[in-house]
Order: C-alpha cells, then sequence, then structure tokens
C-alpha cells in the first residue's frame, strides 16, 4: 500500500484522501485492508482502493454497506478497479 | 570498504545476509565490502513452527537456532536493541550507544503483536503467536474435555494470513483424536463478510469448515474481550460465549521504526512493492513483515523478496543502478488437518488457486520446515 494523507482535515479543508494500492494483494485480500485502514484514519477520510481482485466488485460495497460507510465511485481502470470510498463514522 | 548493515535476525534479515555475502563472495573476501546484522538476542526463531507445537508436530526447541550458527562466518553478528535509524547520517544507533555507519541498510525487523491493544486479550485469550504461548495453547488443549472453542483474529494486519483457517482444521482434527469432538463447537470469525480474503481460497475453505461443523460468524471485528464473563464481542453487535478462545493479537512494526520517522501509522514501512526500497531513501531497503506491502507477511514473502533485495544491493555495491523487481511471489502452506495441507501460490498478477487437500502437500510442508534452516536461512542452494 502507498499512503499519502493530505493536509489534516479541517470543518472547511476538503477531506484528506488516502491511496490504497491493494493491486496483488490475494492474501490477505483488498478488503482487509480497507477494512484496516479504516479502522486507522479519522471520520470524513476519503480512500482510494485500487484492486484488480474481481471479487471485490462485490465485497466491497456488500461491506460498506453493512459497516455503514460510502462508497462515493468506483471507475474501471486498465486491469484494476478504483473504489472511492469514505469514512462515515467511528 | 562498504558497509552493508542487516537490520534483524530472522526469516528476512538471515537469508538474505547470507545471499548478499555469496553474491558479492570476492568483496567480502578481500575486505572491500564489510556485512553486519543486527539482532536483539542473537537467537533466530523459526515461527512457523509455533502452531506446529500447539499440536506437538514440533517440539519447542526445534523452533530455534544460534543466530551466529545460521551466518556466515565473515559475516558480522551485532547483538543489541536497535534503538534509531539515523538516514540523514547513514547510521544505526543500539541501545547502549553503539552505532553502525552503513553505505547500504536492509531493514527486516518484522513485526511486534501487541495482544495489550485489545482490552482483555492477554487476560482472555489464549494465542500461538510466539512459543511461551503456543506451550501454554498446547497444555490448554491437553486438558480440554469439551466445550465451546471460538477462533478469532483480533487486528489487522497479522502474519501468515492463513493461520486462523490452519489452527481451526487442526482443532478440528485434534478433537476427533482425542474422541471429544462431539462434545465440542468450533466458532470461527473473521473481519469481513468470508472465511478469507479472495474468493478463490475462501470459497474452498468455507466448504471444509462446513463440511467439518464448524460454526461461521462474518463479519466480526473484535471490539473486547470479557475474561470473567468468557465471552468476546464485536464491532457489529454480536457476543460469543467461550470456554477456549483462540485469538490472533493485533501487530504493529518495530518501535524505531516509528522513532526514526520511517514508518506509517503502524509502524510498517512505506516501500516500492517492486525495488523493494524504502520510499524516498535510496540506500535503505526492506523485506519481510517489516514492509507496509498489502500481501501476505510471511516468511515465504520475505525469502522471495530477498532474491531482489541481493541482486539490488550487490548491483548499488558495484555502483549499478538496482532494478531487480520482487514480482509478489509467494508461497504458503495451509493446513487443513493434522496430516493434510493444501498451499497458495500467487504472485502480484495471479491470484492463487488451492489443489484439495492432499497428505502428499503437507508432507512437503513437514520436508521443508526440516530443511529450513539450511536451504533457506543459510541459503545453501
Ligand atoms: C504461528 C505462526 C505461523 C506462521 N506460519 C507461517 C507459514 O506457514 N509460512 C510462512 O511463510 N510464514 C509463516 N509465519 C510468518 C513468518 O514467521 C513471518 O512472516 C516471518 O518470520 C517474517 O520474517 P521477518 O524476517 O520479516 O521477521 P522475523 O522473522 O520476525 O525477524 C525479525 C527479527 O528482527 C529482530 N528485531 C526486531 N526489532 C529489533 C530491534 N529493535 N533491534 C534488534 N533486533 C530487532 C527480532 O528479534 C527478530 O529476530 C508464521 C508466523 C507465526 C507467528
Amino acid at each position: 500500500m502507498s499512503g499519502s494523507a493530505n493536509a489534516p482535515t479541517t470543518s472547511s479543508a476538503p477531506p484528506s484522501r488516502m491511496v490504497v494500492d491493494a493491486r496483488g494483494s490475494w492474501c490477505p485480500g483488498p478488503l482487509m485492508e480497507l477494512v484496516r485502514v479504516i479502522k486507522e484514519e479519522p471520520v470524513g477520510t476519503e480512500f482510494e482502493l485500487l484492486s484488480n481482485d474481481e471479487g471485490s466488485r462485490k465485497d466491497v460495497p456488500m461491506w460498506l454497506e453493512k459497516a455503514g460507510h460510502q462508497l462515493v465511485e468506483v471507475r474501471s481502470e486498465t486491469g484494476y478497479d478504483r473504489y472511492i470510498v469514505r469514512k462515515s463514522h467511528e | 570498504m562498504k558497509r552493508v548493515v542487516i537490520l534483524g535476525g530472522g526469516i528476512g534479515g538471515t537469508t538474505v545476509a547470507n545471499r548478499i555475502r555469496k553474491a558479492l563472495e570476492g568483496e567480502v573476501a578481500t575486505g572491500q565490502v564489510q556485512i553486519q546484522l543486527i539482532d536483539r538476542e542473537g537467537i533466530h526463531a523459526y515461527q512457523p513452527g509455533y502452531l506446529m507445537v500447539v499440536f506437538e508436530k514440533m517440539r519447542p526447541e526445534e523452533t530455534r537456532r544460534d543466530e551466529a550458527q545460521l551466518l556466515h562466518k565473515s559475516i558480522q553478528l551485532v547483538k543489541g536493541e536497535v534503538e534509531k535509524v539515523d538516514s540523514a547520517a547513514n547510521k544505526v544507533v543500539v541501545k547502549g550507544g553503539k552505532e553502525l555507519p552503513y553505505d547500504i541498510l536492509v531493514i527486516a525487523s518484522g513485526s511486534v503483536i501487541h495482544p495489550e491493544l485489545t482490552p482483555g486479550f492477554v487476560e482472555g485469550a489464549h494465542s500461538f503467536y510466539d512459543l511461551a504461548n503456543a506451550q501454554k495453547l498446547r497444555a490448554a488443549l491437553h486438558d480440554f474435555k469439551g466445550g465451546k472453542i471460538v477462533v478469532s483474529v483480533a487486528g489487522m494486519p497479522y502474519k501468515c494470513p492463513v493461520a486462523p483457517l490452519e489452527v481451526t482444521f487442526m482443532l478440528d482434527d485434534f478433537l476427533r483424536s482425542q474422541g471429544i469432538r462431539d462434545k465440542s463447537e468450533i466458532h470461527y470469525t473473521y473481519p469481513i463478510p468470508k472465511v478469507f480474503g479472495i474468493d478463490t481460497v475462501a470459497q474452498p475453505m468455507q466448504r471444509l469448515m462446513g463440511e467439518r461443523g464448524v460454526t461461521i460468524h462474518v463479519p466480526f471485528n473484535v471490539d473486547k474481550i470479557d475474561p470473567a464473563a468468557k465471552t468476546i464481542k464485536g464491532v457489529e453487535g454480536e457476543t460469543i460465549p467461550y470456554d477456549l478462545l483462540i485469538a490472533i493479537p493485533p501487530h504493529r512494526g518495530a518501535d524505531f521504526v516509528g522513532t526514526s520517522g520511517l514508518g506509517d501509522k503502524g509502524n510498517w514501512i512505506p516501500t516500492d512493492r517492486y525495488l523493494l526500497r524504502a520510499e524516498g531513501k535510496e540506500n535503505i531497503f526492506v523485506l519481510g513483515d517489516a514492509t507496509n506491502i498489502p500481501i501476505s507477511k510471511a516468511g515465504s514473502t520475505a525469502d522471495y523478496e530477498a532474491e531482489a533485495v541481493t541482486h539490488n544491493v550487490a548491483s548499488m555495491i558495484r555502483g549499478e543502478a538496482p532494478t531487480t523487481r520482487y514480482e509478489g511471489r509467494v508461497y504458503c502452506w495451509i493446513m487443513t488437518g493434522l496430516a493434510q495441507a493444501t498451499y497458495i501460490k500467487f504472485d502480484y498478477l495471479h491470484p492463487p488457486h488451492p489443489p484439495t487437500p492432499s497428505f502428499a502437500h503437507y508432507w512437503n510442508k513437514v520436508i521443508y520446515n526440516r530443511t529450513y534452516w539450511d536451504l533457506t536461512a543459510r541459503a545453501l542452494f
């Protein structure tokens, strides 16, 4: 994962964004990476999860719905998908 | 003279030290290159053996060796606790004040277990992630007369991602062999909505759990353990009572990584996933559990990564660019009983497809455990 958080979040500042490059993360898997970083970062943080695991297309939205975090967008890139996710609560 | 300093005498540090020595044999023999390895105790722990200790398939002493016996005689072993890496001054500071200057640093300091980060873990849970606890769990299973066993993962990331699956299947076999399976329940919890991170592994493993009568609770992210009430509570709201709890503790990278300004929030070192260089540091390589690369924290990962690090260190010593890429290769066995196993083999582009479990795959694992010291640690081939 190459993570980079921008300026600290304030009420007026745009949310910080972190890239979670989980391409090739077959074990433990992209969703495990997402669950991990969501726990660590503050509410409002946006994550760009990159995954080349087809299972993520089902798993990621399903888990986000259960956990109550927001799936902002899914973009298909060449050979992988980019999931934009926002942490909604602690 | 150029100095290569390796930090950590576990699986990654030991094999990479021996391989770098071999790759630079001439330079080391003539004193143009010096290789030093720093390790806290100078004892090499083969941690995959801990699970085997729980089920009496390895003896505790078979998991430990003197590091000095594993390193080639031309590699200098320094025993001590690394306090800090001063990357601006290219030196490592060891507790007590000793300083080791380096031209190239290889960090293989592994991961550290932190059971205290989960409330109630230390008092309420068994574990097998260090030798002492593996031995305690072995004794507890020996005395177990039946009841409810819960297997759970208390934090992420954790090393050997398949270990919770393995302990579950081995436990099932163990209870059968003791004639108490019918008096026992096995419950498996996992933080995501399936029993493992990707479908190609999760589906066959879930099928196997069904066949073995394992009850699955997913997603289950551990909130706290209540040792008095003997319950484990998940943030999703479910509380599971247990008679015996086997849990995987939370992990972090080594403390000095944080104090040296080299790590992220969990003290994992941001690392180029191909060249295995610490991000922004020309002359620091990282391998094994210490990286932030989102693949298995496993001895196998460290072993394959050591190939790329060896080539890249040798290239830099010879004034060439480090160009060898680690392609994400990993090979791990999954024990599916006391005498059967399957395996996962993958790289960044190719997901694993575990074959049908068999005795033959298990036997390969036994052979690997026996030959580890010579083939991997000493890098004799
Ligand atoms: C129960 C269990 C089962 C496992 N099963 C498997 C398996 O089947 N297959 C597999 O591939 N992997 C398995 N693993 C994982 C594997 O053991 C680790 O991923 C592997 O040891 C990582 O290697 P490493 O070199 O990065 O770190 P380690 O082997 O942990 O070595 C790190 C070394 O650095 C030293 N160190 C750390 N900090 C300092 C400091 N500040 N100063 C001085 N020295 C320091 C430590 O003392 C240690 O010797 C298992 C692990 C466990 C716990």
